[in-house]
């Protein structure tokens, strides 16, 4: 496959990081919090997302259950255009 | 079971009253995203449901039934306290619109948008025909990108004693004061660093923002959910960019150029995506 997101998975100068945590964390601020938000006949008000989110923050914490869902769903890889080394050796 | 609310409500085949909602993911034009739910699908929301579409006017809603006794308004409000719940439901309803954004242009919706009927969401589409057909349109062959700035404060600081020569020069000052008059300078010193390290992060901020603005259509700084101290550092700001597929290469460039050049002063930058287009979703 050769989608962007591998190119940058495997560019030489970038390093991964450790992503579970903050690929969990970032989908469900994607998800919770943004996106289109369609007034009307809906069962739920989503307008209060934002206390939701709150609670994961909390539940976040607990790796266990991040790496369960984590297993759900394709792994977005995250990368870090962190040329690290580089850095250090100046 | 409460009961009370139930209004016009679909029944499943086997006679047993189980009232359903459906749950809607993300819309797209019709005829792609038809061919799309054929070519095989994630797992909805709730395990053992189907994706459906439900078509007007030339848009498809990509929806999934879900019992109301779990998703109607007191036990979703309920359940929503539940974390781990929640997650799993959110990663599964990311799933399913990565799977139709990788595809198609699609407007990814919120999670949590439910309809009690079918008509609901036609009305819905018809209402909003105009506006959902401009988004896909706008979003067409682009996606959605994160960039985070980390910044590693001690490398930071370090950085600012060397590259302020003001800094410098009164550094040098102080080392040939008296004990009483270095210590007042090196406090001023230390106050002066902090400001400068501010600003040197609110400019490194700045200029990604404007050199990657470069490389997109649209772009939205985003606010900070909680203070991350992670391993790049601590996350000082957060990016949604919007961008051409085919322009990803030279954005990734930028990113990396951007990378290297700020990196000496503690600065880090990380991608994160390819996203469903979440942040440019409102009309």
């Amino acid at each position: 496959m050769s989608s962007p997101f591998d190119q940058v998975l495997i560019g030489s100068d970038v390093q991964l990081t450790d992503e579970s945590e903050l690929s969990l964390l970032e989908t469900l601020d994607h998800v919770l919090n943004r996106g289109l938000v369609i007034a009307g006949e809906i069962t739920i008000a989503v307008a209060d997302v934002d206390l939701i989110f709150v609670g994961l923050n909390v539940l976040i914490s607990s790796v266990e259950t991040a790496n369960e869902v984590l297993r759900e769903r394709e792994r977005r890889g995250i990368a870090a255009v962190s040329p690290a080394k580089q850095a250090a050796d100046q | 079971m409460s009961g009370s609310e139930q209004t016009k409500l679909h029944l499943n085949s086997h006679d047993s009253a189980v009232a359903v909602g459906y749950y809607v993911y993300c819309i797209a034009d019709a005829a792609r995203a038809s061919e799309i739910v054929e070519s095989g699908s994630p797992i909805p929301i709730e395990e053992g449901a189907t994706l459906e579409l439900i078509n007007e006017k030339n848009l498809g809603a990509v929806v999934s039934r879900v019992p109301l006794a779990t998703y109607g308004e007191e036990p979703l409000a309920a359940l929503l306290t539940d974390g781990a719940w929640t997650a799993i439901r959110a990663m599964r309803h990311e799933a399913v619109v990565e799977f139709f954004a990788k595809r198609t242009s699609v407007v990814p919706l919120r999670f949590g948008t439910i309809y009690l009927d079918q008509s609901g969401v036609e009305q819905m589409l018809d209402e909003k025909s105009e506006q959902l057909t401009e988004i896909i349109h706008r979003l067409d062959g682009r996606e959605e990108w994160g960039v985070n700035v980390y910044c590693d404060r001690q490398m930071l600081m370090e950085n600012i004693s060397l590259v302020s020569s003001r800094l410098r020069q009164m550094t040098e000052e102080a080392q040939q004061a008296s004990p009483g008059q270095a210590y007042l300078m090196h406090k001023k010193i230390e106050v002066l660093k902090v400001d400068e390290a501010k600003a040197q992060v609110a400019r490194a901020v700045d200029q990604i923002e404007g050199k990657l603005h470069d490389f997109s259509d649209d772009n939205v700084r985003l606010r900070i959910l909680k203070v991350e101290t992670t391993e790049n550092g601590e996350l000082k700001a957060k990016f949604a960019f919007l961008v051409l597929r085919s322009n990803f290469e030279n954005f990734r460039n930028a990113a990396e150029e951007l990378a290297v050049e700020l990196s000496t002063s503690g600065m880090k930058i990380e991608l994160t995506g390819p996203w469903p287009a979440y942040n440019f979703a409102a009309a």
